[in-house]
């Protein structure tokens, strides 16, 4: 069982290369489409995956983000990315991962509550982002969201580190009775 | 440390060489020495982005031999931090030693990264433009809307302004004694009404239902033998209304000799008194006033 590197690989040139993983193929596909769809100085790579461990005959390049989408209508898809967590190396999470909630729109459909995503988020130090990508402005918005931090955490932009941007996206919260 | 600044610094010159090749194209073919000029600065950034890429090289040979590490959720948080602390001290110290390298200053150079930041510029301008623009829009909207609702609240407040000032116009100012003055006012004027009604009522009853003292044939003067003294028709009505008023449970009157039977009959056949419905001696007066 291999876990997942970040650095395992000279990157390629200009390109930045973003893994997307998720229980639901349909999501995952629309979320890819629309990133490649935004403009980018950079040349975007999109990798979709069900769970981790990636099975290793394929040769693929390095990833420079990692992003595990949690659908908050199901909660096979929080057990998956839950599981998947543990073939993720450490240094991943040094502002390289991040997690994305769809569907806390839609109150009666939920069966994962968003305050669990947002605990997860908490014990892996990694920020969650919600956006509902059902819907097109949505998405679109998100797309180009995740395109810029792909840019920021391959090193496409000079002066802001991917620890840097992990610092800044941290939402300014007063630590809970179970932290402390 | 990863070195991150590497891969950008690669990029921009890939751009570089590439508008730098075009800018060649368009120079004098026959002036040799501007042509070495540039493939000196191509030849120069090339080599700079050679010495780069071994760097990275050599730093990817060094991160291989490290190990990996996975998190559980219970030792994810507090190791995370640890780890955090220390890229970021690691990070700080890199910013405060490294100086900044400049890419070799020439015409070309200069001229086509110029070219690149306006271009930027440029676009940034046009989107911050636009944005404003629609803002503006989305504000004249808001204002004339505000304006509109502004005009209809002052137009509700003229009216009620109006009504206002007209109401306070019928408000009289409050005073207690003038309202006790009033009132004595209407009761004196409540009981002179009754009086003279009460006058008029007893003249009114002297001219048309006088006592019978002379005006009765002398045939009936013997059956009609009265031993107490007939009082008149006012005053019949008298103690009618005074019984009615005093003991309103028991409101029947006696008929006594006193009273003259014609006008009894009278009073009776018109409605104004009452027979009591088991004692044919007693009379009431027709409650009027209920």
């Amino acid at each position: 069982m291999s876990v997942l590197r970040p650095l395992d690989k000279l990157p390629g040139l200009n390109t930045a290369t973003v893994l997307l993983v998720g229980a639901d193929d349909a999501l995952l596909q629309r979320l890819a489409d629309s990133m490649l769809k935004t403009d980018c100085a950079s040349e975007l790579r999109v990798h979709l995956a069900r769970s981790l461990p990636l099975p290793s005959n394929v040769n693929r390049p390095r990833v420079d983000l990692l992003v595990f989408v949690i659908n908050l209508h199901s909660k096979y898809s929080l057990q998956s990315v839950e599981k998947s967590l543990h073939h993720v190396d450490a240094s991943f999470f040094l502002g390289k991962a991040c997690f994305l909630a769809t569907g806390a729109g839609r109150e009666n459909l939920c069966s994962v509550h968003r305050n669990t995503i947002v605990r997860l988020a908490r014990t892996y130090r990694s920020p969650v982002l919600f956006c509902d990508l059902e819907v097109e402005g949505s998405r679109a918005a998100m797309a180009q969201r995740l395109a810029r931090m792909l840019q920021i955490s391959a090193g496409h932009v000079p002066g802001v580190s991917a620890m840097s941007l992990l610092s800044l996206l941290r939402s300014s919260e007063s630590p809970s009775l179970e932290d402390l | 440390m990863p070195p991150d600044c590497g891969a950008p610094s690669s990029k921009r010159t890939k751009k570089i060489t590439k508008h730098m090749s075009v800018n060649q194209q368009s120079l004098d073919p026959d002036s040799t020495t501007d042509v070495e000029v540039v493939t000196d600065t191509e030849e120069e950034l090339i080599k700079e982005c050679e010495e780069m890429w071994k760097e990275m090289e050599e730093c990817q040979n060094k991160l291989s031999l490290i190990g990996t590490e996975t998190l559980t959720d219970s030792n994810a948080q507090i190791s995370l931090l640890i780890m955090q602390v220390k890229c970021l001290t690691a990070e700080l110290s890199q910013w405060q030693k490294e100086t900044p390298e400049i890419a070799p200053l020439n015409d070309d150079v200069l001229v086509t990264l110029g070219k690149e930041e306006f271009q930027k510029l440029q676009h940034d301008l046009e989107m911050v433009l636009s944005t404003i623009q629609s803002k503006n829009e989305k504000l004249k909207e808001d204002l004339k809307r505000e304006q509109q609702w502004l005009d209809e609240q002052q137009q509700i407040m003229e009216s009620l302004n109006v009504l206002h000032s007209e109401l306070k116009n019928q408000v009289v100012t409050f005073s207690e004694s003038r309202i006790f003055t009033e009132l004595k006012t209407k009761l004196l004027n409540v009981k002179k009404y009754k009086k003279k009604l009460l006058i008029t009522l007893g003249e009114f009853l002297e001219d048309h239902f006088p006592l019978p003292d002379g005006s009765v044939k002398k045939k009936k003067k013997s059956i009609q033998e009265s031993t107490a003294q007939l009082i008149t028709l006012h005053e019949i009505l008298e103690t009618l209304i005074n019984r009615l008023f005093d003991v309103p449970h028991d409101p029947y009157v006696k008929i006594s000799d006193s009273f003259w039977p014609p006008y009894i009959e009278l009073l009776l056949r018109n409605g104004i008194a009452l027979r009591h419905p088991e004692d044919p001696t007693q009379i009431r007066l027709e409650a009027f006033h209920q």
